[in-house]
Formats: structure tokens, sequence, C-alpha cells
């Protein structure tokens, strides 16, 4: 067995040689195909079109992990509403209560306190609940929240 | 997210280590502030000179601001640190307001540019109000009911049925209706 | 993991028993609140990464209603496998032989078909009347509201009731009444 190890992560000249070596290029693939199962990680041919299959779910990913996200955060905002209840509706009416009260939080904080901040995100509720009340935001609405004199 | 930016820059979080002498104090030693005396894109860099620098500097008196009028150029904000950074800003077409919250941020900065941190940002005590579990919200009461409970199979955003709505509407004695 | 984390991540994560009286509910309306439940996704910290889901134990299958004539055309079809072996069954025949089947069916059809799908129905209990199991009974700690009123019956009315309802017309001298 011959242990290329040193060879192969022997660090290039700086002043390259004019002549175009495929083995770099493909050495350039054959670093990303290296935790494929079987021939695609070695075969050339097979591993540059999973390669570039591989690149191309990376690009589709990074659409879809922002959406996932804002999902995740929605979701979470939503469940915090529906458990307190005064905004059935969930995180539609309480991002627009809050925006038009002029609390400017996003998504990714909201949804960060209704998991971590429990009792400011039931404060950051019934102000959404008040507001939507007096500007008809939601066709639902819960119960209005006690000790609140319904003004803001 | 991605680690590596063509724009922000990476690094580690540092504080200035002089044997404890920079801390508790601002960290923004001097500002200058660049404008033009005729252009328009320094508008909003003169009205905030002409009305509030002068409350601004009452205030930040930790602050050295200088003011320097120059022709014909754009104007900017460079803001000097005590741990030696410096930051240039554009103050270029903003508004009073605009340059007021801008010069302000910079008050209040520790003189490291923006960067996104390689090192993992970890909090041992993320919550201070604690996480919230499934009995948070949920109505003492529930520990002493016997269930199945009539009372919980009320239905939420429940409008009113049409019997509800005509008893609301009509619901006088007979007597009264049959007088009429 | 110290202690009090730990302790703090139980309480977090605790499972949940709620109960649900299926009485006069459609059964694939249901079948998404059940599920809601039994992934979790009411709680705030549902993510996709973590598995909190709850139990449901629903009750008084047997009384589930449908509209119109749906008993008669929703069919459910099994396969055994062998030739000859398709089997095409009436909503209304389903029901007799096991009460429980159709809203099992509704919630097993409206998880998410992965792994977890399993995992998810053996945490549903599904009783066709109200007599439920003691060491059930015990652990529920809450009840999902009825998507719907049940109705009720003119006999179930008391005469008072009845009698205090305003009478919107009179009916004419020459209607005949049974």
């Amino acid at each position: 067995m011959v242990n290329l190890t040193r060879v192969m992560l022997w660090r290039r000249p700086s002043v390259r040689p004019r002549t175009v070596d495929p083995f770099w290029k493909k050495r350039q693939i054959f670093k990303l195909s290296s935790h494929f199962y079987g021939r695609a990680r070695n075969c050339w041919s097979i591993a540059i079109r999973r390669v570039q299959r591989a690149l191309m779910y990376v690009a589709a990913g990074r659409k879809i992990r922002k959406q996932h996200m804002q999902d995740v955060w929605d979701q979470r905002i939503r469940s915090g509403c529906q458990e307190l209840g005064y905004l059935p509706e969930g995180e539609k009416t309480m991002l627009e209560g809050l925006a038009r009260s002029n609390v400017l939080l996003n998504r990714q904080t909201l949804g960060n306190l209704a998991v971590l901040e429990p009792r400011t995100f039931e404060a950051l509720n019934k102000i959404a609940r008040v507001r939507a009340n007096e500007e008809k935001i939601a066709r639902y609405l819960g119960p209005f929240p006690k000790g609140i004199l319904g003004k803001l | 997210m991605s680690q590596l930016s063509l724009f922000v820059k990476s690094g580690f979080v540092k504080a200035p280590l002089a044997n404890g002498i920079g801390r508790y104090v601002p960290q923004c030693q001097r500002m200058t502030l660049k404008f033009c005396l005729g252009w328009g894109n320094s508008r909003g860099v003169r009205d905030f000179i002409q009305h509030d620098l002068i409350e601004f500097v009452k205030q930040n008196p930790g602050t050295v601001m200088y003011l320097k009028p120059r022709r014909h150029r754009s104007p900017v904000l460079v803001a000097e640190y005590l741990n030696g950074g410096r930051e240039w800003f554009s103050l270029n077409d903003m508004t009073r307001e605009e340059v007021y919250k801008w010069v302000d941020l910079y008050r209040t900065k520790a003189g490291y540019p923006d960067m996104h941190f390689k090192n993992y940002q970890h909090s041992d005590i993320p919550s201070i109000q604690g996480y919230w579990t499934p009995f948070t919200n949920k109505p003492a009461d529930r520990n002493m009911l016997e269930f199945p409970q009539n009372s919980l199979n009320t239905p939420l955003n429940l409008k009113p049925s049409t019997s509800e709505i005509i008893s609301k509407l009509y619901g006088e004695p007979q007597e009264q209706r049959s007088s009429r | 993991m110290s202690a009090s984390r730990r302790v703090q991540q139980w309480l977090t994560f605790t499972r949940q028993w709620w109960l649900f009286d299926a009485k006069w509910q459609d059964p694939f309306e249901s079948a998404k609140v059940i599920n809601k439940h039994l992934k979790g996704a009411h709680k705030p910290i549902f993510g996709g990464h973590a598995d909190c889901g709850d139990h449901v134990v629903v009750i008084n299958s047997q009384d589930i209603a449908m509209r119109g004539d749906e008993w008669y055309y929703r069919v459910y079809f099994h396969h055994t496998g062998y030739p000859g072996g398709a089997t095409w069954t009436k909503a209304w025949e389903l029901h007799k032989k096991d009460p429980t089947m159709i809203i099992w069916k509704a919630c097993y059809r409206d998880l998410e078909k992965d792994l977890t799908r399993r995992g998810r129905m053996q945490r549903l209990h599904i009783f066709k009347d109200s007599n439920i199991p003691k060491d059930i009974i015990q652990n529920i700690t809450d009840q999902i509201p009825q998507l719907r009123t049940v109705p009720k019956r003119l006999k179930d009315y008391s005469q008072e009731e009845i009698e205090k309802f305003p009478k919107l017309f009179d009916y004419p001298k020459e209607h005949v009444l049974d």
C-alpha cells in the first residue's frame, strides 16, 4: 500500500506552473465527494455528476431552510396564542396587532419569547389583543384579558 | 448560516485588556463630523449640528466631537475608540433624525467592526422567567376536575345559533306580542 | 446535565393526556385537531426536531356524525395481497364492525407518512363509549373542546323553554296539522 496522504496534502507552491494539470481540477471535485458512498467517491465520471447534483441540492436548501425557520417561528407563535386563548387566529393577528402598537419584534424573537420567556409573551399577547379589539383586526377574538382597562 | 461572506468580516469576541483601565467608561472617545456647507447631501448633518449637537454633547461629555467643514465632499462620520478602533460611516443624503440615530449608535459601539462571530454563542441560562412548560398557562382547576367534563366541551369561536338570535331579537313575552 | 436541568427538561417535555368527546363530531375534522395534539403542534416548543407529542383519549366514537348520506358512499378499501383479495367496505358497515375504526383511520390518514406515524398512533386511545379503563382515565389532565355543539332534540327541551321561545308566525286557518 502506498500512503499518498502526505503527497495529497502537500501545499501547492504559490507560483503555479503554466501547464493545466487536470489532476488538480479533479481533486477539487473529489474533495467534495469524499464522503459519498461507493464509486461516487473515487470514480471521476460518477463523482462529477453526483457532486453537481449535490451542489444543486445545497443551493435549493438555502431557500428551504429560511422558509422552514419562518414556519417554525409562526407555529410557535400560533400555538402560544391559541394556548393563551386571547387570539385564537394565531400569529397573523398577533403580528398585526403588535405592529400597529409600535412593538417592533420579528417572528424569530416572538417565537423565542414564547418558549423562553412565557410571561413576556403573555403580556405582548394582551397588547395585541387590546389593539385587535380597537381596530377590528381579527374575525374571532378570545376573552378580554383581565386587569386591563381596555385602552392602549 | 454560512460563515463565509464577501462583505461581513468574521472573527472572535475580544475585550480590551489593559489591566482594566478602560472599563466602565464610554468606549467612543472622539467623533469627527465631516460635511460640506453648501451641498445638499450634507443638509441633514447641518440640521443636526444646528439643532441637536449642543444638547448631544452636553449629554455625552465623555465623547469629544469635532466638526470639519470641507468643500464639495459628501458628509462622513468618523468615530475613534479606546481600543484603537476607527469606524468610518457615510451620512450621505440623510435626514436630521437619521443622522442623530447613527451618531448615537456609533457613540455606544465598542470599537470593533460588525462581524460574524466564529465561535459558538451560547448562554447557560437562556431563560429568565423559566422555560415554557405544559403547566405554565394551564388553569389550576384542571387538577381537581373529574373527566369527562361537559363544561369543557364547548367549542371555541362559537357563533350564536339561529335560535339564540331569534330569542334575542323577539324574546318578548307572548302576551305582549299577541296584544300588538 | 445537572439535576435541576434534567428536571427542567422533564417538566417541559411532560406528556399530557387529553380527552376528546367525539359525540356528534365530524371524524375527519376531529382528526386534524387530534393529530395536532398527537404531534405536539399545540405547544410553543414544537419544532419538528423533538418528540413532544401528547396522548389523546377519544370517547364516544360510536356517536360520530357524517354529513348527508356519506355513511353510504364513503368506501374503505382493503386488499389481502392475494388475487381477488380486494374488499370494499362502506362506512356504515365498517362502523358496525368496529365503531373505533373510522376515527382511527381518519387520524392515520391525516398524519405525516413518515417514521413518526406509528409512534404517534400508539398514543391515540379510542373508546366506543364513555367507559374508560381506570388506568387511562387517571392520567387525563385536560380536555379538547369539541368542534361543534351536540344538537338538542325537541324532546330534550323542557315545556317551559318551548313556551318561552318566540312564536314567529301563526299557521293559516286552512292549514291542517297531523
